[in-house]
């Protein structure tokens, strides 16, 4: 096999339906950084985000059409609600309770892998009678971009595209627009930067780290949905694979910010999904991928070196906002 | 007056909230609010035992986490009851089937003991783990790498030992020294890049820990697969840090090497952090890397070398994991264990002996696990649920604390201005002893904050 005959259109796709839902879930750890509140618990929360969106779909799969897409579509929507449910723990915890916030995150991570399997293999076994710990999901359907495709180059972006990718631009747009260009976007950055002025100015900052972190959980959500559907078509444990602390390393690469967040989150999807498509070329063995696969992290340890000081987070960041402390 | 001084304390100020109480009743039933107020007295005076009981704060840091199991038990007995099970059968079976209590009946060969010394092989790499994790926190570092830093050491151990066919007696010493060294580089790694390139150390850890996964599977898969397990071919049982067969009685065991250093380890990094100059420069790091540096002690030179030693700690778990408890190392997938291990330590609040506490009873659920669920039928992830349990509660001891030290401070002047009535020498004495106690709390109340800072300010 020659370079020539690198499928690179599988190249492009595949590493956007990987960067994709890397970036949402990224968002949703940007407002809730932003706002001061650390969230070491986006692996969590895109997990039971995952499990509820599954679990929609496996109960309630026998009401609609056969080949009806509706139970995928609705299934985004009950994850982010899932993620939301469960970043109210976080919140709760790192702002009602004055919990440490890397402490809660890691809670948060441990209770929802073991809450997870539990109910997987509880409600599998109790209501659908199978022994499994897996939900399976139908497959998604690939869509080709009419016009779009026919671009030369670019054009193979849009072939075989997941439907969830546009969702996800969808919502990273809109969630781009709420932080940069709206009143509460505004109070969720400076709750993160100088929550005292944010007092000053007579807003709660309590309740506006708690909205961000609620968005930061739905927002996981729809992205561990997506990674159900497109990695592996079910729900399992398999799930936690690392992603969520994959999409803190982009949103810190990114510097708190949603455009170089996007880039971070491209050059992992991309080395990602070129990995795969360019081993044939070179005769290698499949270990090889092993190795190919280490070129994003030591990429983005490298871009850090050289670049990382200029990088700064926000600077109420990880501290539990008190009145009384000035 | 005479005979109230004679009794105790305690006496006194049961007797002096009873009075208190009655006269509160008296006056709710004169206005015709009886039962509300009752309540609210019930609930004052539940307030003011738990506020007595939990107020020193030298109990705190042992009573919150028993709190926190408390709590976590209870919850769970409810999941466990709506499932038709006994919760008392189901907490039954994990401590019979981590070796605490005797099982119904055992396989040949086996025992009470075999149980018990299974679980202390799968309790060492968690201490370990954990020890290295409240090392790198004392000095304001959040080492997420240990999962990392185990596998590296790990399979470093295996390949250059366990591949070897050395004695036991160079073996082993070997393998516990190729675990801390690779361990010490690895975390040093980490130091060095916050130090020196400003990389947050969550992030960096998080890009070795993929790094170091995937070159140990590359290296696996394609160098040292074992056809059958799919997995790294095991090490020699020279290299295992497993002892010989020892014969106890009727059943024999091999014994974990690295049990009782593991132990030793947690002893001797307490009066390192706490009684040494390095241990003192860490924690002061810690708690202020500014005041510090104002000090004059080194931050980089202290950066590094708590990551090394956290580091060193993440090996000695790595080598204790997969040259005893599990048969060899696995590609593809770091060990939970190094996850499991920052529980351990937040369980055991950030103490290295409060570790060795922790992590005996997450041990326990998660060894038992298996043995109940093949008795009483629910399924094993309750332990792991448990686990998640009691660290949520934990999680919450913070606001308790706070919560204790502001009843506490109410209380105490609320006293001081009811001091008036029948037994006012009593009460003007227990307020006066009071007052001097909240000054006390406030102190600590503060030294607390520090530390809050130390574990969490930084962590991020």
């Amino acid at each position: 096999m020659s370079i020539l005959d690198v499928n690179y259109a599988a190249i492009l796709v595949d590493g956007l339906s990987f960067a994709l839902p890397l970036l949402i879930i990224a968002i949703g750890g940007i407002y809730s950084e932003r706002s001061g509140v650390v969230n070491l618990a986006l692996e969590g929360l895109l997990g039971f985000g995952a499990f509820v969106g599954a679990l929609f779909v496996a109960s309630t799969i026998g009401l609609f059409a056969v080949n009806s897409d509706l139970p995928m579509y609705l299934s985004f929507l009950f994850a982010a609600l899932g993620g939301a449910l469960f970043a109210v723990i976080h919140a709760t915890l790192c702002i009602k309770f004055m919990a440490n916030q890397v402490i809660s995150g890691v809670v948060i991570n441990i209770l929802s892998v073991a809450l997870t399997g539990f109910l997987t293999s509880t409600i599998n076994a109790n209501f659908f009678g199978a022994a499994s710990e897996r939900f399976t999901l139908q497959t998604s359907p690939r869509w080709d971009i009419p016009f779009l495709m026919e671009i030369p180059i670019l054009g193979a972006a849009f072939t075989r595209v997941y439907p969830f990718m546009f969702i996800i631009l969808l919502v990273a747009a809109f969630f781009w627009y709420l932080l940069y260009k709206t009143r509460f976007g505004l109070h969720v950055r400076a709750a993160g930067d100088n929550p005292h002025a944010l007092d000053a100015a007579g807003i709660n900052v309590a309740r506006v780290r708690f909205w961000a972190v609620v968005i930061s959980g739905a927002l996981a959500g729809i992205g561990g949905m997506s990674f159900a559907y497109s990695i592996s078509t079910d729900f399992s444990p398999a799930i936690y694979m690392g992603y969520g602390f994959l999409a803190i390393a982009a949103l810190i690469f990114g510097n708190w910010k949603i455009v170089p967040t996007f880039a971070a989150c491209l050059i992992f999807g991309l080395t990602r999904s070129a990995a795969f498509q360019l081993l044939p070329v070179f005769d290698a063995s499949a270990a090889v991928i092993d190795l190919a696969m280490t070129a994003p992290f030591i990429v983005t340890l490298l871009l850090l070196a050289l670049f990382g000081k200029k990088n700064r987070m926000p600077r109420a960041l990880g501290e539990v906002y008190d009145k009384s402390k000035r | 007056m005479n005979k109230k001084s004679k009794l105790s304390p305690e006496e006194r100020e049961l007797r002096r909230l009873q009075e208190e109480s009655e006269q509160k009743r008296k006056r709710g039933e004169h206005e015709g609010r009886n039962l509300l107020s009752e309540l609210n007295n019930a609930l004052d005076s539940a307030t003011r035992v738990l506020v007595k009981g939990l107020s020193a704060h030298k109990w705190q840091s042992l009573v919150i986490p028993l709190l926190a199991i408390f709590l976590s038990l209870a919850t769970i007995s409810v999941v466990i009851l709506s499932f038709g099970s006994s919760p008392l059968e189901v907490f039954r079976s994990l401590l019979a089937g981590a070796g605490w209590l005797p099982k119904v009946n055992y396989g040949g060969g086996q025992s009470q003991l075999t149980d018990l010394v299974n679980l202390a092989t799968t309790l060492t790499p968690l201490l370990f783990g954990a020890l290295g994790f409240v090392v790198a926190m004392r000095a304001g570092l959040f080492n997420i790498g240990i999962a990392g830093q185990m596998v590296l050491a790990g399979f470093a151990a295996t390949v250059l030992v366990g591949y070897s066919d050395m004695s036991a007696l160079v073996a082993r010493p070997l393998v516990l020294l190729i675990g801390i060294a690779v361990g010490a580089l690895a975390g040093a790694l980490i130091g060095f890049m916050k130090y020196r390139f400003n990389i947050h150390e969550v992030v960096s850890s998080i890009m070795l820990n993929n790094i170091f996964i995937l070159v140990v599977s590359y290296f696996i898969k394609s160098y040292y697969l074992d056809d059958v397990s799919r997995n790294a071919r095991a090490a020699s049982a020279e290299a295992r840090l497993l002892t010989e067969p020892i014969q106890i009685g009727e059943v024999s065991a091999r014994l974990p090497v690295g049990f009782l250093l593991a132990i030793i380890a947690a002893f001797i990094l307490w009066f390192f952090l706490t009684k040494t100059k390095q241990g003192f420069e860490m924690t002061a790091v810690g708690k202020s890397p500014k005041a510090a540096e104002y000090a004059g002690i080194k931050i980089g030179r202290t950066v590094v070398s708590a990551m090394a030693l956290s580091g060193a700690m993440g090996g000695l778990a790595g080598v204790t994991h997969y040259l005893a408890s599990v048969p060899s190392v696995a590609p593809d997938k770091l060990a939970g264990v190094g996850f499991d291990s920052i529980a351990v330590a937040f369980l055991g609040n950030v103490h290295p002996l409060g570790a060795v506490l922790a992590a005996t009873l997450i041990a326990t659920l998660s060894s038992g696990a298996v043995y109940m669920s093949s008795i009483v039928g629910v399924r094993q992830e309750i332990a792991a649920l448990i686990t998640g349990m009691i660290l949520l509660f934990t999680a919450c001891g913070g606001y308790l604390r706070a919560w204790i030290d502001v009843k506490k401070r109410n209380m105490a002047e609320s006293d001081a201005d009811s001091s008036g009535d029948s037994s006012a020498c009593v009460a003007s004495k227990v307020s006066k002893r009071e007052n001097e106690v909240a000054a006390e709390t406030e102190v600590e109340a503060l030294q607390s904050a520090d530390n809050a800072e130390l574990r969490g300010g930084d962590g991020k």
